[in-house]
């Protein structure tokens, strides 16, 4: 006996289809014993007017007509498990992502409508009841990324008990964090927040740290997962290192010092900066004169722990996860390439506001003094450019970057704190300062700071007389406006982390269109990836700031806790299935599948068959479509239940 | 409204496709009403006899969709569905059946633009086909 | 030889002379046919047309277009407000239907707008060879920085005129370079020059072009060149204005594409009519370009 529901999602649905005639339609449909329309199907009267029917003409499968199964597929089956049914005899019809929300005809919708619902309905015929099975979860977590996101997350997980392996691509954590001065709103110093939590993650019992350390390759899934991390060769030994940093003094080569922006130079063999967890120095073989066909071997001649060894080569570690946690940050785009008005790079003293935060640190190459790159010369009229690769379609980047407004208005405060004399102008689209005490803060740079703030776009920065003119439109006046400013700092927008992509495609989890990690839904599974197990913390779901990054890594790691703690998971039922008496023994089966989860097996009459491997089966279909008498099937997704639907809908 | 009379089986795999064509929803991107979906749970699921079977039913148009190359949540089901359905694609002509009536591509769970897109021209070159003949 | 129906439109035939003699002497060097296009009329770029409404603005390139494409594939308009007039005039006709039938009942036969239009340094760049140029030239340009001032029309609207980067465009440079001269970076390039305000508004222009030629002395430019009669006007005729405006004392030569070209190949600056420009005549650089001539 089949029941039929159709949702009318307040109006979502029922604007555009009529959710009264499809459910009369649905009575007459053959096996169906109750049909009706319901205005929210998943609220609580909805789910137990799914319970009352399912008693009062004892139905055995229900067909729901309502959103995407990806928003509520997982609420719904649980529904029918209080209502005592078999959570697998439900089938879902979307009819609102793909049918309500993209029609404009009523007619056609409800037409739609009603050929999507009897094509669930015959397909539920062909149910069978299912049943999940249980497997071990490893205890032991995974987080990628060593910034503030990471390593929140590695602290709550490792709270609850569970051991957590943190793994970051760089040779200390800290991420970009570590590189602010200070923080919106509250001015806290960014390193007094954040080292001891470095200090944290080093000492901790629980907490596996890996540094200048990748993903390699990932297989296996939720519970168990089994992932190659590789361990890249320094030339160091992180045991023996004490951090002293004799090396770094002597060494002859200079390299980018990327801690600092590129303001300043470092050296081959370095410490990435002087708060660096794990403190230890790491070679850059690309800048190295030996590895570069000289002869110095300077560094390890002076090192006084021994631990230099140019043989060194990359390791790479085995570990099995039961969950894992994308904690990859953020990247810094790239302006020079779409605004070449703004001079493509050609002005040392046009900066970017991550190099400014290093000019303002006192950790920075400037001990905290604010020194313009061309001349070393203080800065006293300081121009801020909002929104350059941000809110901009005609650079390709349409998206907010979300912090832009708050750490410039930061940068004008702390400008004129560090130069009192100083004058900030703040070139602008809209001031957005949503968060928690923003707005007063803003009002704050405006009214006791005097920051300038313009509202337009720049369209052109150039030399003048020593200075930089940086030229754009005041919108509120209506005016053409010029500043001359000693130094130009543009606020850069944020991208997808290097790798990030790649990352993604190894983890089987979808980026977006702007290149962040996809949650599997924004407000009911925002820290869940498309894989199951995969979790995501800070800004590699998205551009937000340190508040956002916290509360988002927290949530990550109550989820993987949640997942490990009871050591069990649930496996899906939705696997193949060989029927013994039609194989034919041809193993093609075995040769599509991708997961190795075909064995033979032979039979007592000495016939040998394919048999499913359930506990490797991930519920492809691949052998399915492949095995040429149909003796292997997809539970859930039979031939017989795709064929049922294609009639259904062709009729 | 363009597509009124034209009737389409999509085979969308789960993960990608069937999410891109959620997104076209959530954008409200409105697309001709011929298109029913039947969602599997990869690309590689597809039985090429699952495509004929449909024009034997009376579709006007089949389109199977999965995750882009390389994309695949299950690592190759898209591969082996791109060998099959190839070459499914050039005997159709044998059998009688248009090859503008057949189509496979890729759309991820981002493309919610290009699905939309995918469906109109889908349509309008089954229209150009029905009124040619 | 290559032959292309030849456009000069109104500027070439008056006030910008020196462009026109100096685009036919640097053709024939590199043996570039120029056929003048017969009967052609305004390019629709005047204001007169933008003022009547309607359709003038379209119907006057169209008929240009129509005229050249009776005999040949490709007309070139050495003028960057003719040029993106035509292109103008060739994107409407091939998008929409209805303004081409008027367009062929005012012609009273169907239109012929496909003809491929070149602006001067797409043609330049198609025929001149940079070795050959390099060759010829023998570095009689070297020392000299030039200053590529491209304006607004022949960049844009991008999708109109389908041509260079329309913020940092940089198709003048290769033939320049061959030529010996070298290019400073030039953030200029593409800003405003106050374009036909002048007639109305003769301070916006003095305003816009002063900053220009600002600009283009703080990058160390010895000379600006351009394919823009209207931007050339501004930046030279009325660099006297400038400096009497804003008491300044400018003398910054602003030269044709074409000239430059001509002068490293050895035409003297009265062959090029070089000598027709104010700037030069306040200029206390000509000699620099006298001793190329020697070179």
């Amino acid at each position: 006996m089949l029941g039929v529901f159709i949702c009318q999602c307040g109006t979502n649905i029922s604007a555009t289809v009529d959710t009264g005639a499809v459910a009369a339609a649905a009575a007459g449909m053959r096996g169906v014993a109750h049909a009706e329309s319901i205005q929210y199907t998943c609220s609580d009267p909805g789910q137990a007017a799914i319970g009352a029917a399912v008693r009062e003409k004892r139905l055995d499968r229900i067909v729901i007509a309502a959103c995407s199964p990806r928003m509520h597929e997982a609420t719904f089956r649980r529904a029918l498990e209080r209502a005592g049914l078999n959570p697998y005899m439900m089938e879902m019809v979307n009819i609102r992502e793909q049918c309500s929300w993209i029609h404009a005809d009523t007619g056609e919708a409800t037409m739609k409508a009603v050929d999507l619902v009897r094509k669930a309905v015959a397909r539920i015929r062909a149910h069978v009841p299912l049943q999940g099975g249980k497997t071990a979860a490893v205890r032991r977590a995974l987080v990628i990324g060593g910034g503030i996101a990471g390593i929140r997350a590695a602290l709550d997980i490792s709270a609850a008990g569970i051991p957590v392996t943190l793994v970051e691509k760089s040779p200390s954590i800290g991420g970009n964090m570590a590189r602010l001065d200070k923080t919106f709103p509250t001015l806290d110093c960014s390193s007094c927040i954040l080292t001891p939590l470095m200090v944290e993650i080093k000492q901790h019992d629980h907490i596996e740290l890996m540094t200048n350390a990748e993903v390699d390759d990932v297989r296996g899934l939720v519970g168990d997962f089994q992932i190659d991390i590789r361990r890249r060769s320094t030339c160091v030994d992180e045991e023996k290192c004490t951090g002293c940093m004799i090396c770094q003094e002597k060494c002859p080569a200079p390299a980018p010092d990327d801690f600092n922006a590129g303001l300043c130079q470092s050296k081959a063999i370095s410490v990435a900066f002087p708060q660096a967890v794990p403190l230890v120095a790491s070679l850059r073989k690309q800048y190295c004169r030996r590895f570069n066909g000289g002869k110095c071997r300077l560094c390890q001649k002076l090192c006084p722990a021994g631990a230099v060894d140019y043989g060194q080569e990359d390791e790479v570690v085995s570990r099995s996860f039961g969950a894992v946690v994308a904690a990859t940050g953020y990247g810094h785009y790239d302006w020079t390439g779409s605004y070449p008005t703004f001079g493509k790079g050609l002005y040392p003293d046009v900066i970017t506001s991550a190099q400014y935060e290093r000019l303002l640190s006192a950790s920075g190459p400037t001990g905290g003094l604010i020194r313009r790159p061309s001349d070393g010369a203080e800065p006293r009229q300081v121009a801020f450019v909002s929104c350059v690769g941000s809110r901009d379609e005609s650079a390709g980047r349409p998206q907010c970057c979300s912090v832009g407004c708050m750490y410039t208005a930061k940068q004008a405060i702390l400008t004129k704190e560090h130069i009192p004399d100083s004058q900030s102008y703040i070139f602008y689209i809209d001031m957005r300062a949503g968060g928690k005490n923003y707005e007063e803060f803003v009002r704050r740079a405006q009214t006791r700071y005097g920051a300038i703030f313009i509202r337009g776009r720049v369209g052109r920065i150039f030399p003048r007389r020593g200075k930089l003119v940086v030229m754009g439109t005041d919108t509120l006046a209506g005016d053409q406006v010029e500043i001359e400013a000693d130094l130009v700092v543009l606020a850069a927008g944020l991208t997808a982390a290097p790798g990030a992509g790649e990352l993604a495609r190894k983890l089987n989890i979808a980026c977006d269109e702007t290149g962040f990690m996809a949650e599997e839904h924004p407000k009911l599974r925002p820290v869940e990836a498309a894989a199951a197990g995969v979790f995501l913390a800070g800004a590699c779901q998205g551009p937000k700031d340190i508040p956002a990054t916290v509360a988002q890594a927290g949530a990550a790691a109550a989820k993987v806790i949640g997942l490990l703690s009871r050591g069990e998971l649930e496996t899906s039922p939705m696997v193949s299935a060989v029927n013994p008496s039609r194989c034919a023994g041809c193993f093609k089966c075995r040769d599509v599948c991708p997961f190795g989860a075909i064995d033979k097996d032979r039979l007592a009459d000495g016939l040998v068959t394919a048999r499913v491997i359930e506990s490797l089966c991930r519920g492809c279909g691949i052998c399915n479509a492949a095995c040429p008498p149909g003796a292997i099937s997809l539970n859930g997704y039979t031939d017989k239940q795709l064929l049922a639907e294609l009639v259904e809908v062709l009729r | 409204m363009p597509g009124k009379d034209v009737k389409i089986v999509g085979f969308l795999c789960n993960w990608c496709a069937y999410a891109g064509a959620d997104m076209a929803g959530m954008a409200r991107m409105e697309q001709p009403a011929g298109m029913r979906i039947i969602r599997v749970p990869c690309s590689g699921r597809v039985d090429p006899l699952l495509v004929l079977k449909a024009f034997q039913e009376g579709a006007d148009g089949v389109l199977v969709s999965g995750c882009h190359p390389g994309d695949c949540h299950y690592g190759s089901g898209n591969y082996l569905a791109r060998r099959r359905l190839e070459l499914l694609g050039r005997m159709l002509p044998a059998l009688g059946i248009e090859p503008e009536r057949f189509h496979y591509t890729w759309v991820s769970a981002s493309e919610g633009a290009r699905w939309a897109e995918i469906v109109n021209t889908f349509t309008e070159a089954i229209k150009d086909v029905d009124e040619g003949s | 030889m290559s032959v292309y129906s030849y456009f000069p439109g109104c500027s070439l035939s008056s006030s910008a002379t020196e462009y026109d003699k100096s685009f036919r002497l640097v053709a024939g060097a590199f043996d570039i046919g120029l056929d003048e296009l017969e009967d052609w009329n305004c390019c629709g770029a005047s204001p007169a047309p933008h003022h009547w409404g309607g359709d003038l603005g379209i119907l006057l390139p169209a008929r240009n277009l129509h005229i050249a494409g009776a005999g040949h594939d490709s007309m070139v308009a050495p003028c960057a407000g003719c040029f993106n007039r035509l292109k103008y005039a060739q994107h409407e006709l091939s998008h929409n239907d209805e303004l081409r039938r008027r367009t062929e009942r005012a012609l009273r036969e169907p239109v012929r707008y496909q003809t491929e239009v070149l602006n001067l340094v797409q043609l330049l760049n198609r025929e001149i060879d940079p070795g050959d140029l390099a060759g010829r030239t023998r570095g009689r340009l070297s020392g000299i920085a030039l200053g590529t001032y491209y304006g607004c029309v022949l960049v844009r609207p991008p999708e109109i005129v389908l041509y260079d980067d329309p913020n940092d465009p940089v198709k003048m440079e290769p033939l320049l370079k061959a030529a010996g001269a070298t290019i400073p970076h030039f953030p200029f390039k593409t800003e405003c020059c106050g374009s036909y305000m002048g007639l109305a508004r003769k301070e916006i222009v003095l305003k816009a072009s002063r900053r220009i030629i600002e600009v283009a002395l703080e990058c160390g430019v010895d000379a600006l060149v351009t394919v823009c009669p209207l931007c050339h006007q501004n930046l030279d005729l009325r660099q006297q204005q400038i400096n009497d405006a804003f008491g300044t004392d400018y003398h910054l030569p602003v030269l044709y594409l074409t000239q430059a070209l001509g002068l490293a190949l050895g035409f003297s600056p009265e062959e090029l009519g070089i000598d027709a420009h104010l700037s030069l005549g306040i200029s206390h650089r000509t000699s620099s370009f006298d001793n190329t001539k020697k070179a």
